[in-house]
């Protein structure tokens, strides 16, 4: 049995904390006083490198090159890396698990755990004045240069390194610190420095001096939430106010002048400070708790305690959580406790147990809640299964619980356990794990290459796998020595029942490791076509990306390839690629039609087509102002329409087009007209209503005008012109190839009745009584309708007439019809 | 004649409208503070179907602009562009930025949103302009609860004269983006090749979409359980007709755009503000507030759409009857405001003042449909317009085609507007399967002549469609399909329609014809001699067919007309799931429509009455890239002559 869970708890004022051994460190007994260290928070790594500024025994075993460890929370080994470059400033961990090295140069160098890096740099003034400190937080960093001025980098994906407000310092501060964003009211980062006896407040527009007398700091600490302020004080004391100043919140005297090797929050209620093989931890109210170790230790803050880590085991103090403590407590008798108790009762089947559930009855449901919280707080497993099996039982008592909690806690144990094993060596408490969230530690393991653990505990969350996958795939191409076949094989054997899995990344990391052909063959795996556009194209693999772009449907990809290409390769290469894609054609001959027409022309030139080519230039023709040019570029286009014997006609009517353009030149000069341009049959109508009808006979028959659009022309400037008289030698010149009715319609448009009348009589009979309808004329229209022996119609007149007389005079056209 | 989607639709359309606010709410918002919003005018349209002006002042909007050419002037700040990635624009908008940065205190802050989404062939030109780029991914817009438009302006060009299929891929996107939401459409049938391409799209696009969003597995869609796709190119007969409903009318007159059509205020009367619905006093006031010159001639824009219940009423009808209902209805609001005189105890007079708004409202609605109806009946008196009609039903009918020939040839000698001559030329062409060489060129002849040789590239333009080509050797295709099909019906009751043939007054439009084919395997039952015993026939609607019965039976009309041909099922990995859940249904199943290249509003109507025929049975949601006429698909592939310097074309 393990020992009971308050064997570990110390009383601080009117609550408790407990100091759990949750390892046994895997290392070799380090003096941790001699090295440089960072720990990452949510159980993350350690890392460390010799101190140069200590004394060190040079021993035989170790290098005399300086080396940065990486080991975990259990200190097994992880990575080691050569350290070749200057002198480090500061080493700390971003929230995706990234070593941050600042060195003196300004030069920052992100680790990933496998040992890979990028870098970045700060702007000019570091490196001119070097970089003395850097404080580092979970996105971010603040670097303070040798003439004390601050630089800020907000962010490691996207480095925009800049200078913060002056502060207007002369000497180093004594100590200081940073608010990250988040925790700030301006949501920007604001820097503490201590000065003086003051402290400064400085972010990116204005430094502003706190006026405060305690000082000077010799250390400060921001509490994980950011609200609250640690400070020590030279003659010894804690002070703890609120970020703002504007709260004094406790204050505890050390009696040490020294200031502490580090003051940092254990959660956000109390203080810890570390000096020389001592731990104080100070309270809210001035209480303290003292722990003391035989070696230097290192303190590493997580937003629910202190991991404390020593040369030979690791540590977790937090304060004991509420439920653990209302369970737990001795002579509690708070309903969690009771039946906590109930369930050792009925182990042992005593009736009590039965006695404790009645009397907690009402509570019971907030019972089991508590006691399967509980099970969560607990790091060790029999502890954590005697919590839930409380817990369970109290369910059976209850009626209408919903046991999702339940499950989901059950779960979680289980993967908390799996990850808190000391080979995997993360000791992430439950309340870290609702924060970080399942999906991150995923990325955790898989980043320390515990593929299958986290395709297990994928599978056992029901989270998609992919990433894993994918993940596993790509170490495996960059670990692998073995050829490509057995690569391939070995990656598409493990993933191929996985549909729609993304091939393209697996690929892109082996052509990054100079693995082309494995990347082009994984690549064929990739079920979506857009995806392995862009990785084609990188590889020079342009045909196939453009054919892939084709295939995905997305236009704007293929246009995204064609670019490329053609600012890639040769023109006449570049065609040829496209050529035999009509999609991609298409699509060029859209773009150039709107950005580039030269450029299309050369396309259509180089692929013979001809007709494409010849309307292109038609095109362009009309662009043309100057007439001479405006012919050439139509000559060019019908020499191109000749060449093909399908397009005749096509030819014909661009040579007529010439002509016409030719005569409307002349013309224009003679009739001092505007014509270039206008269509032939608004040339004629020209001709005819300027007095030229030469010209328009000659127009008729170069143009080979049919007879009757001819005579439409004619009437209908005719009538424009009013000029009766010639219309009606036009009506008589010859039998109307258009008949009489349009003559009749065009006057009735122009309102001239009378003349409406002249050609009416020239129509057929059978539409005449209408057309005198048209005009009002009803007694004509009578007698016509009469001559048809129509009575239908006559009545259709006679009760459309309003005239009395003329309607007396239908009325005895349709009795001497209906006589007969 | 009420739609289907009216009193029950299974297909909750309206929360793609709430999802496409939200959106443009997140939109707006993105930028802090006043903000002056430029529109692109193609998508100000549709954009008011979505919001009205008053959603964008809530969200800071304090000025709407047109995004066009020329410097664009304005005091506030932050200005948010909303347009389609076309590359016209990304110029105006570069010169904008240009023309501000001559100011020496230029702290303009630029948000360019791309509608549905941003291209990288856009952003190239914006590239160092110091711009931030987003989308809003606006595609299917609801104009009504049956009716989606993806409103993209020129698909029809694109699709079939470039081969730019940038529409289809946009089109597989929005119909992704439904099936997300509602579920897997099990069987997708269409017809036509750029058809095929947005099937085969989706089936692909849906193998993708688990790596996309690994949490979504698609489930099959509860009530819809088909996707017809219909190709334009299957079916350029039905357009290139003239509408003869209401609605449609309305667009061929006046031209209807994301339904709202323009008018001379004179002809609808004066407006009284209370009977305005939302949407037009929300636009009005966008307009009003917008940069562009208004109009001298006043013009009234009037929405168009279901919240308007006499509307709702007319605009599926055939126009030779509205007449009649107007009448009806000026007569029973007559009545109604006559009962104010029977009106004796407080109690009766309260009752009258309530009802009083709607009666308003109705009757102000009647005076618009009125003013309307006389403007269309003006015109549908015309001998032109009568010509012209009979000319295409003698050619749909395939009734003395030669002579036809003289008719239109008349028509170009009379220079009427050169769209009215070429849809009938092409409608010829189509029906014929093409031209006699003789006729052909004699036709091209008279038209560059007449309209100018700029035509030429018109000319070419349809020829490449294959709207007006030389005959090939096969006799008319058409002949067998118009048989086949039943086209043509000779007696049509416009009162009181049996068959979708009343919306072109006897022509039954083959691509709803062809849907009939798939959602019934054959046709309704009509009053035709011959189909005298339709209503025994298994496969009319008088049975309980209620599933999709497919192409069968089909195949060789289908072969006569241009296109694949293609029938997919959707299987879910668990097939054994869906047909359970179907089986249980006790609600009628949807059938999704989808357009590629545009339906007209005689489509919309033909569709909505075999909804009513199915009632209760089969809805029908129809889907489309945008709306279109036969003069809007003509002119589409016309030479533009803007850039020329002189106006082209007939002068009449």
């Amino acid at each position: 049995m393990a020992p009971h869970p308050t064997t570990d708890w110390n009383q601080l004022q009117d609550r408790f904390y407990r100091k759990q051994e949750i390892y046994a460190m895997l290392w070799k007994q380090l003096d941790l006083s001699k090295f440089m260290i960072a720990g990452a928070p949510y159980g993350g790594p350690i890392a460390m490198i010799r101190d140069d500024k200590k004394v060190i025994l040079l021993q035989k075993q170790q290098p005399v090159k300086p080396t940065i460890y990486l080991y975990t929370s259990a200190g097994k080994l992880m990575e080691q890396l050569q350290w070749d470059k200057g002198r480090i400033v500061a080493m700390g961990w971003s929230e995706s698990e990234k070593l941050v090295v600042v060195l003196e140069d300004g030069t920052i160098r992100l680790y990933d755990i496998n040992g890979e890096y990028t870098q970045l740099s700060l702007v000019k003034e570091a490196k001119e004045y070097s970089v003395i400190d850097c404080q580092i937080w979970g996105t971010g960093l603040v670097a303070l240069t040798g003439n004390f001025k601050l630089i800020v980098l907000t962010n490691f994906e996207e480095p925009r390194p800049h200078l913060m407000a002056d502060p207007g310092l002369n000497e180093p501060p004594h100590s200081w610190t940073v608010i990250p964003p988040q925790y700030t009211l301006s949501r920007h980062v604001e820097v503490l420095l201590a000065t003086g006896s003051t402290i400064l407040t400085v972010d990116t527009k204005e430094s502003q001096d706190q006026l405060l007398q305690q000082g000077p700091f010799t250390k400060m600490a921001v509490s994980p939430n950011g609200k609250f302020l640690a400070l020590f004080t030279s003659d010894g004391k804690l002070w703890v106010v609120s970020t703002d100043f504007q709260k004094n919140l406790s204050e505890f005297a050390t009696k040490s002048q020294v200031p502490p090797q580090q003051l940092i929050w254990c959660g956000t209620d109390s203080v810890v400070l570390y000096w020389d093989k001592i731990v104080l931890m100070v309270g809210p109210f001035g209480d303290y708790i003292k722990y003391s170790y035989d070696d230097a230790i290192y303190l590493i803050p997580e937003i629910d305690g202190v991991r404390v880590i020593s040369s030979d085991k690791c540590e977790f103090l937090q304060k004991v959580p509420n439920v653990t403590e209302e369970i737990f407590k001795i002579g509690s008798t708070a309903p969690a406790a009771m039946l906590f108790d109930a369930l050792d009762h009925f182990e042992r089947r005593s009736p009590k147990a039965d006695e404790n559930i009645r009397s907690i009855r009402a509570e019971l449901a907030e019972a089991v809640d508590a006691c399967t919280e509980a099970a969560g707080h607990e790091f060790s497993q029999y502890w954590q299964r005697n919590l839930l099996k409380a817990a369970a039982f109290g369910k059976a008592f209850l009626e209408s619980y919903n046991a999702d909690n339940f499950v989901d806690m059950c779960q979680t144990l289980r993967v908390l356990n799996a990850v808190r094993y000391y080979e995997i060596g993360i000791p992430i408490t439950y309340t870290q794990y609702t924060r970080l969230t399942p999906d991150v530690l995923i990325d955790r393991l898989i980043n320390r290459h515990h593929h299958l653990l986290a395709l297990r505990i994928c599978e056992f969350l029901k989270m998609r796998t992919d990433r894993v996958l994918i993940h596993w795939a790509c170490a495996k191409i960059k670990k692998s020595t073995d050829d490509e076949e057995t690569i391939c094989h070995m990656i598409v054997e493990k993933l191929i029942n996985k549909p729609g899995l993304s091939y393209a990344e697996i690929a892109n990391t082996a052509y990054k490791v100079g693995q082309p052909k494995l990347a082009t063959r994984l690549l064929d795996y990739e079920p979506r076509a857009a995806d392995q556009v862009p990785l084609l194209m990188s590889m020079q693999e342009d045909e196939l990306a453009l054919i892939k772009a084709i295939e995905s449907g997305d236009t704007d990809l293929v246009y995204l390839v064609m670019l490329h290409l053609k600012r890639k390769l040769p023109l006449p290469e570049f065609f040829r690629i496209i050529n035999n894609k009509p999609m991609a054609c298409n699509l060029f001959e859209v773009y150039c039609k709107q950005q580039d027409l030269k450029l299309l022309a050369d396309f259509y030139y180089q692929d013979d087509r001809c007709v494409e080519s010849a309307n292109i230039t038609i095109l362009e023709s009309y662009k043309q102002k100057d007439l001479n040019e405006r012919t050439n570029k139509l000559k060019i286009a019908l020499k191109s329409y000749q060449d093909d014997k399908e397009h005749a006609f096509e030819a014909k009517a661009v040579d007529e087009n010439i002509r016409l353009l030719q005569v409307q030149a002349q013309f224009e000069k003679e009739m001092n007209q505007q014509l270039v341009g206008l269509p032939l049959n608004e040339t004629v109508h020209k001709c005819i209503t300027t007095n030229n009808p030469n010209k328009a006979n000659k127009l008729k028959s170069d143009f080979k005008i049919p007879d009757k659009r001819f005579w439409w022309i004619k009437l209908k400037a005719l009538v424009e012109m009013r000029d009766w008289p010639e219309l009606e030698r036009l009506s008589k010149s010859k039998k109307s190839p258009i008949g009489y009715e349009p003559f009749v319609e065009e006057c009735i448009k122009a309102i001239q009745h009378k003349e409406a009348i002249k050609y009416i009589t020239k129509c057929d009979p059978a539409v005449r009584p209408g057309l005198f309808i048209k005009i009002g004329d009803f007694k004509a229209a009578g007698q016509e309708a009469l001559a048809l022996k129509d009575i239908q119609l006559l009545r259709e007149i006679q009760s459309k007439c309003t005239d009395q007389i003329i309607a007396q005079e239908l009325d005895a056209y349709i009795a001497q019809l209906s006589s007969k | 004649m009420s739609h289907l989607g009216n009193t029950h639709s299974s297909l909750n359309v309206n929360s793609l409208r709430d999802l496409a606010r939200k959106e443009l709410t997140n939109v707006l918002d993105s930028v802090r503070g006043k903000k002056c919003l430029v529109l692109d005018p193609n998508i100000s349209g549709p954009l008011s179907l979505i919001a009205g002006f008053s959603l964008l002042k809530e969200h800071g909007v304090e000025k709407v602009h047109y995004l066009q050419q020329g410097p664009l002037e304005t005091e506030l700040k932050s200005l948010i562009y909303i347009c389609r990635p076309q590359l016209n624009y990304m110029k105006y908008i570069a010169e904008h930025i240009a023309h501000h940065q001559k100011d020496v205190v230029s702290n303009y802050e630029y948000n360019l949103f791309f509608v549905p989404r941003r291209t990288m062939i856009c952003e190239r030109v914006l590239e160092e302009a110091g711009i931030t780029i987003g989308e809003y991914h606006l595609d299917l817009i609801p104009f009504e609860d049956d009716l989606l438009s993806l409103e993209l302006d020129n698909t029809f060009k694109e699709l079939y004269l470039d081969g730019d299929y940038t529409s289809i891929y946009y089109a597989a996107r929005a119909l992704m983006k439904l099936q997300t939401k509602f579920g897997l459409i099990p069987r997708v049938i269409g017809k036509g090749d750029c058809a095929k391409h947005l099937a085969d799209m989706l089936l692909r696009m849906r193998k993708e979409v688990a790596v996309d969003d690994p949490s979504s597995t698609l489930s099959v869609s509860q009530n819809v359980d088909s996707l017809i796709i219909l190709d334009r190119s299957v079916d350029l007969i039905s357009p290139l007709c003239t509408q003869l409903t209401y609605e449609g009318l309305i667009d061929e007159v006046f031209g209807i755009r994301a339904s709202h059509v323009e008018v001379d205020s004179a002809i609808v009367g004066p407006a009284s503000q209370k009977s305005a619905p939302a949407a037009a006093t929300s636009t009005s006031n966008a307009a009003s507030t917008t940069s562009q010159p208004s109009t001298p001639a006043k013009k009234k824009k009037i929405p168009l759409n279901s919240s308007d219940r006499l509307f709702v009423q007319l605009r599926d009808m055939n126009f030779a009857v509205v007449g009649g209902v107007l009448n009806r209805v000026a007569r029973r609001i007559n009545e109604n405001y006559e009962e104010r005189h029977q009106a004796k105890t407080v109690m009766q007079i309260r009752e009258f003042i309530n009802k009083l708004g709607g009666l308003q409202s109705e009757h102000q609605s009647l005076r618009t449909h009125t003013g309307i109806a006389e403007e269309i009946m003006a015109y549908t008196v015309t001998p032109e317009f009568n010509k012209a009609l009979e000319v295409q039903q003698n050619l749909v009918a395939g009734i003395e085609i030669n002579l036809q020939n003289e008719h239109i040839e008349e028509m170009i000698n009379r220079q009427v507007p050169i769209l009215q001559v070429l849809r009938l030329l092409c409608l010829l062409s189509l029906v014929n399967g093409g031209l006699k060489q003789k006729s052909l060129e004699f036709f091209k002849k008279e038209i560059l002549q007449t309209y100018g040789f700029e035509h030429l590239q018109t000319l070419l333009n349809l020829e490449r469609l294959n709207m007006f080509v030389k005959q090939g050797s096969a006799s008319s295709k058409f002949n067998y399909v118009r048989k086949h099909l039943q086209l043509i019906v000779d007696e049509v009751d416009e009162q009181s329609p049996q068959d979708i043939s009343y919306v072109y007054s006897g022509y039954a439009p083959l691509s709803v014809r062809l849907i009939q084919c798939v959602t019934k395997g054959g046709l309704t039952p009509i009053s035709n001699p011959v189909g005298a015993n339709a209503a025994a026939n298994p496969i009319g609607t008088g049975g309980a067919a209620k599933g999709i019965v497919g192409w069968k039976g089909h195949e060789e009309a289908l072969k006569m007309l241009p296109g694949k041909t293609f029938d997919e099922v959707q299987k879910l990995d668990d097939g054994a799931i869906h047909s359970k859940k179907f089986a249980q249904g006790q609600q009628p199943r949807v059938t999704l429509i989808f357009f590629l290249g545009g339906c007209t509003y005689t489509e919309i109507s033909a569709i909505r009455f075999m909804a009513q025929q199915d009632e209760g049975q089969r809805e029908y949601v129809i889907a489309t890239t945008q709306i279109v006429n036969g003069n809007s698909l003509l002119s589409s592939v016309m030479q533009k002559m803007d850039n020329l310097g002189h106006s082209a074309g007939g002068n009449f």
